[in-house]
């Protein structure tokens, strides 16, 4: 098709039929302030911030939704159209609470940024605000509805990203609120708590619980030894908080970081990473050679477990039953490392630093208490540690690079790459494979299972097994994947499913903004920190062969059925 | 097939008659008619709507189309027993003329069906619409089969667009266009919507449609079907309509059954059927694209357009959407030739319009007419005008997203664009017709509350905005209103307008639009005066007669007095604001009591005849009455004139301490409350002694003394701190026509200073004319016939209702023998001898409406006819004469005086009639107040000359709710009263007075 030409500000263009204004003034380099606008996934012009001037037509129109057309003469800085965004800004700010300095998106929301960019310094119209009560009924997410723009970009997220539509319009007009069905709380509902809307939400009417509180007491309390681990994800994202370039490696920096908050020890996720390879592994190696339920599943993504648990009870016996790396950390943390390191377990308090909102219901799941305590005290997102390091005014970026404490600090490659969609995946064949052939891998990247496409599917030739294998992230996707497993056209042996697109990189615990760009950077930078090392198989980790050496004996065994392996919980949808 | 019998009885069954009960009057018709074994020759049928619903239950019998109305099941025996029986109309039960008052039997003699033209609504209230046999009987499916045999779709789609027809939904876009860009869009699963989400207040032509003539949709759909290549339609419709819901799914099961709808329609090959879908009554899923959402089982929101349904529509698939009235046009249409509908309407809007008439109007209902009939003669001829003699304010059309029509606009053409040309739109039909009642700005937030509660709250401006609006309406009508507020809602509207996503947001502030662009003075008054000229918001006044009361008279505290017998007490709360207690008793033309809530029981308050109880009481026992004077303060004002405006300055300022001197040209004071009145309507007695209490004051009162005549204005100027003029409207306006300087020519203003004077002019015998029809000009006739005039007629060149003289003294003034022409205007006045003969008058008419919404009278084609008489009193307008002033001509020409009286000229102030021209007694006293205000306030004063009212308002007694008269003064006999001046209203006794008084619903106590 032939191509439409416009004019925007006067500058000729020509794009393709169907683009928007927005996007072709995109390809000109000019900017059009967006606010309910999602690429792709929310495209509604519903809060009327990007409008702009089209000639001949009766009103200003927002560039988001608008197709060009031939001819058509755009200004996107007009006098009215600059009027018109302060208006549609200021009638927001009137039904705003204006709690900035206190609010947690200070001086990272976009409707303040907005405002400051658009020059808008009264707000005139004034009149009665939109009340509804907090929602802080999960240990992940706050919900704030009165701080809501209505962009309803969430709910975009939540039901064509993830499917699950644990949020929705109720009422109308005025009274308009997002909200469960029935102004339920989250905690009634099939919400999966994976933090997906905060992610994408403008300014704080979705949120991480802050659980710095709690860390900040257990630091000060000389009594307590307070150990930390750090997600395979979050040593590629820490560093946005502080301007550094998505994907930056500051693994080191964070360690150092981590000390002078004043942690005990600082300790890696990717070490039970390379643990979860070890059993998984073995698990799947056992169901394939003794006549297990294939596929089966990955069930380190507390989101997908919670989804699963929701929406296909019935396809539970999947799942792997090892536990998460993070929750066999807080049961190793709390037994073998306390008698390694002669502490009381009761005075070990576990904190995870994870890139994760449901990572928070994880840790309290009544289940994962099996060292005799619970497992993990607390789980502090990748946003809740930047805070904590700016209240502690930890200049981030001049720090050194220091190393992680052994013995649970100690990973391999293939442990980092449980940060990005198809790591765990990449990490378990590489293992497997040597496990089952005896033979060493030449070529470990799995390439074909990389990258943000929605499912990816690779069969690998193990010896004599030729193994079907399947990669999806996104709980939309997983969804389809699910659809195709029930239905039986699709036959897999082993399936990673990340709750969060990207995987855990884009986890809804993330530094804001996440988007597509970014993800793809912090992927990027995942890979980079698994060819950095020099072990990159996990079997090869030293010190998780001591650990099976001095504490669990072998994969699979007594101890690491009792410590590292779980059982899940069918739940209702409402 | 039905035929017709020898007699077909027709009963309205719309939703509305239904309402009143037209079920069980068909019920009681169907078994009389077969108690008389007439079932062979009478068929009873059951209609839709006829559209008087306000007249329901209505009926027609046919063959002669006898119309009645209001049909209990008790009147069908008779019915039945006189008309089908006898022959003989029972007319009691007719329409009965508002205008004339004769009774009008058929249909077609009745100003509301006469003046229609149905195309749309052509078989409603003529066919049961419960069975396809008589639609089919009326042509039905008939298009549709001549679709299918004779036109090829295309040639359908021709049709449709030289028809000319435009979507009658509100937005006005050709449906031939619409029709043809879903023929080329691609793809072969295509759809047909009919939009039956009518949600208009007011609006519900689209039911009636459903509920009357459920097939003519049906059909059209078809041929859509058939010219845009579509299989399938859906009918949306709100679940509040469970009659059309109900007669449309009947419908659409007999169009099956007869092979209407479904396979090979008619043979040709071609397959349509129909569904129903069910709305929840979202105004918003009456815009197309939430609409589609809504079918397709989505939350009702509008998505952004372009693409439009007719290219990607329901399911994404292209969509015609079409109105229900809209689509009951394309039968007639195909059946009838394009040029045919092309040749109703106007050169943009063809064709007809149905339109809802509801609110102030006599004639509520449906109507159809062609498109570009005149505003007024929608209201005034089929409407038949504004209930209860009140005024015509405004007519609201196009629901919530249209806008006012002032009365000044009432020749405009009702078609899309001389309607927007106006501020607001067509829309869906919906006519509101407002009185004088009506507030603007509460009627603004009335609009603006529905659209916010209709908002979907998907895009910001229209869900923040039109809250933000509603709220500042809210404020001004609490009286919260501040400097800015005027303003702030104009940037509203337009930003709510220029960014809103769909047309409910678009149009959302016209209603604020429109009513801030014709009743702007509406909100200043409620913002900057706190004040509520209609008395409609509540929070800003005591009561409606108070706040309606030029002198701002505390009206429920004063009859709360005389319900407790303190009737000195009532005097002196009326005497605080109103110095002239006697003469407003007798005179007054009391605006308060159209106010009267209690009217809206049964009758108004009558507060007049109290207040002369009250005044009549005080001024016979002034030594219950205190009074208190001011000290001198050394300050001296000149008024000129001691007519009411005058004198009731005299009398605050006085009371303020101001020396204070009024001068009259007349021997006596009182201005024309003492020369314009003739002593039965009020004694000179009373009144003087109400100028007494003045003067007692201590205000001088120069008599025989004509400023600029007698004594030179500088001298009164110099004399004087401040100088009010308020020499009223002396100067008579000519006819100017031929013979008005012939002996026996007089102006009615002359006449009656004669008579009040005692200088009876000799007209025994003789027989009197009189041109006009005010006040002056009744008052003139009445003396003539107590001066023993042979016959005393007025011409007037309007009808009676348009007479601006009070109904009482037209009644009375007829009742005495007095001749009223109407119609009819004089060209020549003819002498004999240098003195009057006679007159020759123009038959005239009602023609075009002019700026005040009264009709101007025009003359009639026909020749002038003569009238002998030897005596002609002219009263038509009157003006003042202040040229003794320097440059007060000017400033009054150019109507440069204040609200507060001040003329610009330094010290110099001026109200009452010779500002307003002639008005009335209580208006010239609130002009002398205002002037006792400004005049106090520019020698320094705090411009206070009342004090508040110390009082609590509190019920003494049981609010009387049940229905009771208002009590009649006596009044004397016609045949006493002709021969004398004495007094013709009687005053009421005490008892008459307490149960009146008992009456009064105290709408100034506030819980």
């Amino acid at each position: 098709m032939s191509k439409v030409n416009l004019t925007i500000n006067g500058l000729p263009v020509a794009v393709e039929p169907g683009t928007t204004i927005l996007e072709a003034a995109g390809q000109l380099n000019i900017h059009i302030p967006t606010l309910c606008y999602l690429k792709e996934i929310n495209e509604i012009g519903a809060c009327r911030v990007c409008v702009v001037e089209v000639e001949g037509a009766r009103t200003l129109q927002a560039s988001c939704v608008t197709p060009v057309s031939e001819g058509m003469m755009v200004k996107t800085a007009s006098t009215a159209v600059l009027a018109g965004r302060r208006f549609s800004v200021e009638l927001i700010l009137s039904n705003h609470p204006m709690e900035c300095p206190t609010c947690v998106r200070n001086l990272n929301c976009e409707l303040q940024t907005l405002a400051g960019e658009l020059g808008i310094r009264e707000v005139r119209f004034k009149g009665e605000i939109t009340s509804y009560p907090r929602d802080d009924s999960t240990p992940s997410l706050i919900r704030e509805p009165n701080k809501c723009i209505l962009c309803r970009r969430c709910m975009a997220v939540c039901e064509k990203v993830q499917g699950v539509k644990a949020i929705s319009l109720q009422f109308r007009g005025f009274n308009t609120v997002i909200a469960p069905g029935f102004l339920n709380n989250l905690d009634m509902i099939d919400c999966v708590l994976c933090g997906q809307c905060a992610l994408v939400c403008p300014t704080s009417a979705i949120s991480e619980r802050d659980d710095t509180g709690k860390v900040w007491s257990a630091l000060a309390d000389p009594d307590v030894h307070v150990v930390v681990q750090t997600a395979p994800a979050t040593r590629v994202s820490i560093g946005e908080m502080f301007g550094l370039e998505p994907g930056s490696i500051i693994t080191g920096k964070m360690v150092a970081a981590l000390r002078r908050l004043g942690f005990d020890a600082v300790f890696d996720t990717d070490f039970t990473a390379d643990l979860t390879i070890l059993e998984e592994g073995s698990e799947l190696i056992k169901r394939l050679t003794e006549g297990g339920v294939l596929p089966m599943l990955t069930s380190c993504s507390p989101g997908w477990i919670k989804y699963i648990e929701h929406f296909y009870p019935d396809m539970l016996p999947h799942l792997s039953t090892c536990k998460s790396p993070q929750q066999m950390f807080g049961a190793l943390a709390k037994t073998y490392y306390a008698q390694k390191a002669g502490i009381d377990p009761s005075k070990i308090f576990v904190v995870s630093i994870m890139p994760c909102t449901a990572k928070k219901f994880e840790a309290q799941r009544p289940e994962m208490n099996d060292s005799g305590y619970q497992d993990v005290d607390v789980v502090l997102t990748s946003r809740e540690l930047g805070r904590m390091l700016k209240q502690a005014s930890i200049d981030f970026v001049s720090l050194p690079e220091e190393d992680y404490d052994p013995p649970l600090g100690i990973s391999t490659g293939a442990g980092a790459i449980f940060g990005a969609t198809g790591g765990v995946m990449e990490a378990a064949l590489r293992t497997a494979y040597e496990i089952i052939t005896g033979q060493t891998l030449e070529n470990i990247e799995f390439k074909a299972l990389r990258g943000l496409e929605g499912i990816k599917t690779a069969s690998v030739m193990v010896g004599d097994l030729k193994v079907k294998v399947a990669v999806s992230h996104g709980l939309e996707n997983a969804r389809k994947i699910m659809k195709a497993v029930k239905s039986g056209l699709e036959s897999f042996h082993f399936i990673e499913v990340m709750c969060c697109p990207g995987g855990c990189i884009g986890g809804g615990g993330q530094p804001i903004p996440t988007n597509k760009e970014i993800r793809e950077k912090r992927i990027k930078g995942i890979y980079l920190a698994d060819e950095l090392m020099t072990l990159r198989k996990s079997h090869e980790n030293p010190a998780v062969k001591v650990l099976y050496d001095e504490f669990l004996s072998k994969p699979l065994g007594e101890v690491s059925h009792h410590l590292l392996h779980t059982t899940y919980t069918p739940r209702d949808r409402f | 097939m039905s035929t017709y019998k020898k007699m077909n009885i027709l009963v309205c069954s719309g939703a509305g008659c239904i309402s009143s009960g037209c079920k069980d009057v068909y019920q009681t018709l169907h078994e009389h008619i077969g108690n008389q074994g007439l079932l062979e020759e009478v068929r009873v049928t059951q209609t839709g709507c006829m559209g008087p619903c306000d007249m329901g239950p209505v009926i027609i019998v046919y063959p002669d189309g006898v119309f009645y109305r209001r049909v209990k099941t008790e009147d069908v025996l008779e019915i039945v027993v006189e008309h089908v029986l006898k022959g003989r109309v029972v007319q009691r039960l007719t329409y009965r003329s508002p205008e004339t008052g004769d009774y009008l039997t058929s249909q077609q003699d009745i100003n509301f069906f006469k003046q229609q033209t149905r195309v749309a609504l052509r078989n409603c209230g003529q066919i049961n619409p419960e069975r396809i046999e008589e639609y089919i009987n009326n042509k039905g499916y008939c298009a549709l089969g001549k679709a299918l045999k004779d036109m090829k779709p295309q040639e359908v789609i021709q049709a449709v667009k030289d028809a000319g027809l435009r979507g009658r939904g509100g937005a006005g876009f050709s449906t031939g266009m619409k029709w043809q860009f879903s023929a080329g869009a691609p793809g072969p699963v295509k759809y047909v919507v009919c939009n039956a989400d009518e949600g208009d207040p007011g609006a519900f032509m689209d039911r009636s449609i459903l509920e009357g003539d459920p097939h003519s949709v049906l059909e059209a759909m078809a041929i859509c079907g058939y010219a845009v290549g579509a299989q399938k339609g859906y009918v949306y419709v709100r679940a509040e309509y469970p009659l059309a819901v109900e007669r449309l799914g009947i419908a659409i099961d007999q169009a099956r059954r007869f092979g209407m709808l479904g396979e090979n329609i008619f043979g040709a090959g071609f397959s349509f059927d129909v569904e129903i879908r069910v709305g929840a009554g979202a105004f918003v899923c009456g815009e197309e694209t939430a609409l589609l959402a809504s079918i397709e089982g989505r939350r009702g929101e509008p998505r952004p357009r372009p693409p439009f349904p007719a290219v990607q529509g329901l399911y994404g698939k292209p969509t015609v959407i079409n109105n229900v009235e809209t689509w009951a046009c394309i039968p007639p249409i195909l059946l009838q030739g394009p040029e045919w509908f092309a040749s109703l309407g106007t050169e943009k809007s063809k064709g007809t319009k149905v339109f809802a008439l509801a609110g102030k109007v006599v004639n509520t209902g449906l109507i159809e007419v062609p498109m570009g009939t005149p505003l007024g003669e929608i209201i005034f001829d089929i409407g038949g005008g504004v209930p209860h003699g009140k005024h015509f304010k405004a007519v609201q059309t196009g629901g919530p997203s249209g806008g006012c029509v002032p009365a000044r606009y009432l020749n405009t053409p009702a078609d899309y664009e001389s309607l927007s040309g106006l501020g607001t739109i067509m829309g869906s039909g919906g006519m509101i017709v407002m009185d004088e009642d009506t507030c603007m700005v509460d009627l603004a937030k009335y609009f603006l509350e529905f659209v916010q509660d209709e908002s979907c709250g998907k895009c910001v401006p229209c869900r923040v905005g039109a809250k933000r609006m509603l709220e500042l309406l809210e404020r001004i009508t609490r009286g919260e209103g501040q400097p800015g507020d005027i303003e702030l809602l104009e940037e509203l509207c337009h930003g709510i307008k220029s960014l809103s996503l769909c047309g409910l947001g678009q149009t959302a502030p016209n209603p604020v639009l429109s009513t801030l662009r014709y009743f702007r003075k509406e909100y200043e008054e409620h913002i900057y005066h706190k004040h509520c000229p209609s008395s409609v918001c509540a929070g800003l006044f005591i009561s409606p007669c108070q706040n309606t009361c030029p002198a701002n008279v505390d009206v429920p505290i004063y009859i709360d007095r005389i319900r407790n017998q303190d009737f000195a007490g009532a005097y002196q709360i009326i005497k605080r604001e109103n110095p002239f207690p006697v003469v407003c008793g007798r005179v007054c033309h009391s605006p308060c009591e159209t106010r009267c809530r209690r009217g809206l029981l049964d009758e108004p308050l009558a507060i007049r005849r109290l207040k002369k109880y009250a005044a009549d009481y005080g001024v016979t026992h002034q030594d219950e009455i205190t009074y208190t004077k001011s000290k001198d303060n050394g300050k001296r004002v000149s008024i000129i004139g001691a007519g009411p405006a005058g004198l009731t300055a005299a009398y605050y300022l006085r009371r303020k301490g101001y020396q204070t001197t009024v001068y009259d040209a007349a021997p006596v004071p009182g201005g024309m409350m003492a020369l314009g009145i003739p002593d039965f309507r009020l004694p000179k007695g009373p009144l003087f002694a109400e100028v007494n209490d003045i003067a007692n004051l201590g205000v001088k009162i120069v008599l025989n003394t004509k400023v600029g005549k007698d004594i030179p204005f500088e001298q009164v100027r110099s004399a004087s701190d401040a100088v009010f003029i308020a020499v009223g409207a002396q100067h008579d306006h000519k006819l100017n026509i031929p013979g008005e300087d012939l002996k026996g020519y007089m102006s009615g203003v002359d006449f009656l200073r004669d008579v009040n004077l005692g200088r009876f002019p000799a007209i025994s015998g003789k027989s009197v004319t009189l041109v006009g029809g005010g006040n002056v000009t009744i008052d003139a006739a009445r003396c003539a016939v107590r001066l023993g005039a042979s016959e005393v007629n007025i011409y007037y060149r309007r009808t009676r209702q348009h007479m601006p003289a009070m109904e009482e003294e037209i009644e009375q003034a007829l009742a005495e023998g007095v001749r009223i022409n109407y119609l009819v205007s004089p060209t020549e006045i003819l002498g004999e001898n240098g003195a009057v003969t006679g007159m020759v008058l123009q038959p005239m008419k009602l023609g075009p409406f002019g700026d005040m919404g009264r009709r101007r009278s025009v003359p009639l084609d026909e020749p002038p006819s003569t009238v002998k008489c030897d005596l002609v009193i002219v009263s038509i307008s009157r003006s003042a004469e202040v040229g003794f002033v320097d440059g007060l001509e000017e400033v009054l020409r150019s109507s440069k005086v204040a609200k507060d009286t001040s003329t610009g000229i330094e010290g110099i102030f001026t109200g009452g009639d010779c500002v307003l021209g002639p008005a009335t007694v209580v208006e010239a006293i609130a002009a002398g107040k205002s002037a006792a205000v400004a005049i106090d306030r520019y020698l320094g004063g705090t411009g206070q000359i009342v004090e508040p009212l110390d009082v609590e308002r509190k019920y003494t007694g049981p609010v009387i709710e049940e229905e009771r008269s208002r009590m009649r003064a006596p009044t004397l006999p016609p045949e006493a009263r002709i021969e004398n001046f004495t007094e013709v209203e009687q005053t009421y006794s005490k008892e008459a007075a307490v149960y009146e008084a008992q009456r009064c619903l105290r709408c100034d106590v506030r819980d």
